[in-house]
């Protein structure tokens, strides 16, 4: 991130434009369907946050360096170049407005990728300098700390302390030899610790073999976020080398969606070669469990229960069914919003916008999508499978004087285990 | 006399209280009160202690802590502040505290203790102090005093 300029951000979309890309450019209809499957725009009506239209710098790159009237038109002056202050301009709608969630992907008649195109220019946004703040510390703090939150060792050796005496079990650290690897993401440290005593409860239950690592613990990964692929590339790999120090078979990505997204999905492209072990989600595992008979539990919720799907776990991660056939063990009355799955709503803060402040009053407006689908089916409580998704969902409903809980699915499984013998339990 | 030395029958004890005994958590919020700067709490704290408090009383306090928990909640790739998120955590105690029966999965009194040892674990988290340990004995003292009382 260090020297950025406009040169460099114009090279940087140079290179991302590949094959795909062009194509996409080139096959766009112009139809604004990507408009009405943006909740930026459908909560503004705004026509700046068409999905298209955010990548306008990234098309006149395309168009001036790559078509044939495009290179005429940029000889003979007719088409000028994109500027420093185009690209301040349009630093808003690449990173506050967009939450990489990929519906327009999704609906887009020609099959443009457009969150692809959108994740690509924010490359050449951020070697610009044209990157938020927010987002820059962020990415920062995870190269240097190995944390975006600046959440260090000692920090989740207290939580770790904490919550072994909470439980009355041993968190595994560093254990080598051990199945799972699991990552954890800095929200879930600091803000909803329970998720590690959580996990315990159930891997000891079923009899899974675990491990947290002193060394790479942070799953998140803002270079994917602010559009620095090296930086990316760096934070995969310090995951991908202690899970293969540790010889584990599997890494388990946490409840979040974009540290999914990152290390099933990019980390094997970012760094270049194949990974030596799987990679699942907690949800997926938990479902794997569950399919074995090694998940136990009793009794079930009565609330009105409903499911947000994150978008990078569900629409871009696949991970739809798992969470239902988990949440049918414990939810007695579960219920599905309008439009759910893979065309789920985004809650308004993905993709780094959360981490982002001037944007705080756009992402709430986003956030009215979301009420109207919660407005639909009036739910007593909500689970989902994501920190971050869950503190947008908390303020939003706060914002709209809505009292809804939010839950943690994997914390809902945990509290409904059947319970172990007292006197397995250890005296403090 | 009883004399709570170890967290199993902490536990064991506070699960024995009744919906409304369990509101003893009010005294765990008010040991580390100081750790929160959010006054909307103080005021939370003395609802819950309130035996007679109406349900109208508790869904208002109930709504203060929520709002409390979420205002001081650590930002998405925000530095880290401990000291703040101790707040948070004083803030959890007390949504716990006055949470509507059955909706604490693992027990009102017993999530605002844990939530009330995780501040001090917060304000500490840095240092090699066992605050949370200290916390840990004052509560069994504060439910020994309650439960004698």
């Amino acid at each position: 991130m260090s020297g950025a300029t406009l040169g460099r951000g114009i090279n940087a979309f140079k290179e991302v434009i590949d094959a795909p890309t062009a194509a996409f450019f080139n096959s766009c209809v112009h139809c604004g369907m990507c408009a009405e499957s943006c909740l930026f725009f459908t909560e503004t009506r705004d026509p700046k946050y068409t999905p298209v239209h955010k990548l306008e710098p990234l098309r006149k790159t395309w168009w001036q360096e790559y078509t044939f009237l495009g290179r005429i038109s940029k000889a003979l002056g007719l088409s000028k170049p994109v500027t420093d202050e185009e690209l301040t301009q349009w630093e808003t709608l690449v990173y506050d407005s967009c939450t990489l969630c990929g519906r327009c992907s999704m609906v887009c008649p020609v099959g443009n990728d457009l969150t692809y195109m959108i994740r690509n220019m924010r490359e050449g946004m951020a070697a610009s300098g044209h990157a938020p703040e927010g987002l820059i510390g962020a990415t920062k703090r995870a190269v240097t700390i190995g944390s975006p939150m600046g959440v260090k060792l000692p920090a989740l050796q207290a939580q770790i302390r904490h919550t072994e005496e909470e439980i009355g079990m041993t968190i595994p650290v560093d254990v080598e030899g051990a199945d799972y690897l699991c990552t954890l993401s800095s929200m879930e440290i600091m803000n909803f610790p329970e998720f590690i005593g959580a996990i315990a409860k159930i891997f000891k239950q079923a009899g899974v073999s675990w491990t947290l690592s002193s060394e790479a613990f942070e799953a998140t990964n803002s270079g994917i976020q602010i559009g620095v692929s090296e930086i990316a590339a760096e934070l995969v790999e310090r995951i991908v080398t202690v899970a293969e120090k540790l010889k584990v078979k599997a890494v388990i990505s946490p409840e979040c969606g974009h540290a999914y997204m990152a290390i099933r999905w990019e980390g094997p492209n970012l760094i270049g070669r194949p990974y030596s072990f799987k990679v699942v989600h907690i949800l997926e595992l938990l479902d794997d469990l569950r399919k074995q008979g090694r998940l136990k539990t009793s009794g079930k919720e009565t609330q009105r229960l409903t499911y947000h799907d994150p978008c990078q776990i569900a629409r871009r991660g696949g991970v739809v069914e798992q969470p239902r056939n988990l949440l049918k063990m414990v939810a007695e009355n579960f219920v599905e919003m309008p439009d759910t799955g893979t065309m789920n709503w985004c809650c308004g803060a993905g993709g780094g916008v959360s981490a982002i402040e001037r944007a705080d009053e756009v992402k709430m407006k986003a956030f009215k999508r979301k009420k109207a689908q919660f407005d639909a089916i009036q739910p007593d409580a909500l689970v989902s499978a994501c920190a971050n998704c869950r503190i947008q969902l908390e303020e939003g409903l706060e914002e709209n004087y809505m009292d809804i809980p939010v839950l943690s699915l994997t914390e809902t499984i945990a509290e409904h285990l059947v319970a172990e013998p007292q006197s397995e339990a250890r005296q403090t | 006399m009883t004399a709570i030395t170890n967290d199993t029958e902490f536990r064991r004890q506070l699960e024995g209280l009744d919906y409304a005994r369990q509101r003893a958590a009010a005294r765990f919020i008010e040991h580390v009160l100081d750790l929160c700067d959010d006054e909307r709490i103080g005021r939370v704290a003395k609802v819950a202690a309130n035996p007679n408090a109406s349900a109208d009383e508790l869904a208002t306090a109930l709504h203060s802590a929520r709002a409390a928990a979420i205002d001081s909640h650590a930002r998405c790739g925000a530095d880290s502040d401990w000291k703040e998120q101790a707040g948070y955590f004083v803030a959890r105690a007390a949504t716990a505290a006055v949470s509507p029966e059955g909706q604490v999965a693992a027990g009102p009194a017993w999530q605002a203790a844990m939530s009330s040892r995780m501040a001090q674990t917060s304000m500490a988290i840095e240092t090699p102090e066992d605050t949370a340990g200290q916390e840990r004995l004052a509560q069994y003292r504060i439910l020994s005093e309650f439960l004698n009382a």
